[in-house]
């Protein structure tokens, strides 16, 4: 048993909503988009890296078909 | 504390969503682009042919017949190589093909699905009995390649490969008849 699970909020009934500072919430709001934006783009860009490198580096250089 | 500040960071929400959502529009736009762009100026398209030929007969007459088989040149210079795909072997084992110039293969099959690549170059296609499978390509290093059955066709299905033996244009030479055979090495 870790120290958290014996701290007073351990035993505390799930239903009870936690108090949420209207404040608190809105600044996470105004700033989450822009983590998930900045996270979200930087796996597609390197998406797009990988599929250029392949096209241009494998894929052209064999040669025409159809 | 009142509801406009939320609808104010809902509506930023909404607005890096449509950002995020023209972004990927337009990456699906480019890669679309780009495909097409590659379809007219280097002629790189999905093979698809659609020819149908008797498997139970192709090999008694007409093209795919054994006199026919392999690498001929036509009298307006298209080179053409025809090979039959069966258990567990190609017809023939050796193709010959020149480097720099245009080359149609075509493939048909006897007896079950079969399928082939040729390492090193876009060429891969599947054979499907009833259908003459067509590739067009164009070869450009003087090599050796292999030529691997990728179909599961049965149990002797890794013991079926052919070689493709590209020639720099000035040894490929066509016979009288205008065939041409691999060179003995």
């Amino acid at each position: 048993m870790t120290a958290a699970d014996q701290s007073p909020d351990a035993h505390r009934p799930l239903e009870i909503a936690d108090q949420i500072d209207e404040a608190a919430l809105a600044e996470v709001m105004r700033v989450t988009p822009l983590g998930a934006g900045v996270l979200a783009g930087t796996a597609v860009a390197l998406l797009v890296l990988g599929y250029l490198a392949i096209y241009l580096l494998v894929f052209l250089p064999r040669g025409p078909v159809g | 504390m009142t509801d406009r500040p939320v609808e104010i960071h809902e509506q930023r929400i909404l607005g890096t969503e449509l950002l995020w959502a023209l972004g990927v529009g337009v990456l699906v736009a480019a890669t679309l682009s780009v495909i097409v762009f590659t379809a007219l100026t280097r002629d790189i398209n999905p093979p698809s042919n659609v020819e149908r030929i008797d498997p139970k007969t192709l090999h008694l007459s007409g093209e795919f017949a054994e006199h026919n088989l392999g690498t001929t040149v036509g009298p307006d210079g298209r080179v053409t190589a025809r090979i039959i795909a069966t258990q567990f072997m190609f017809v023939p084992r050796c193709i010959a093909v020149p480097s720099g110039r245009a080359v149609t293969l075509r493939f048909a099959s006897p007896d079950v699905i079969h399928g082939l690549l040729i390492t090193g170059t876009n060429v891969n296609t599947m054979v499907v009995p009833g259908f003459v499978a067509q590739v067009h390509t164009e070869f450009t290093r003087n090599e050796d390649l292999l030529m691997p059955c990728h179909e599961y066709c049965g149990l002797g299905h890794s013991e079926m490969w052919a070689t493709v033996q590209v020639m720099p244009d000035d040894r490929f030479k066509p016979g009288p008849d205008g065939r041409v055979s691999c060179a003995q090495r």
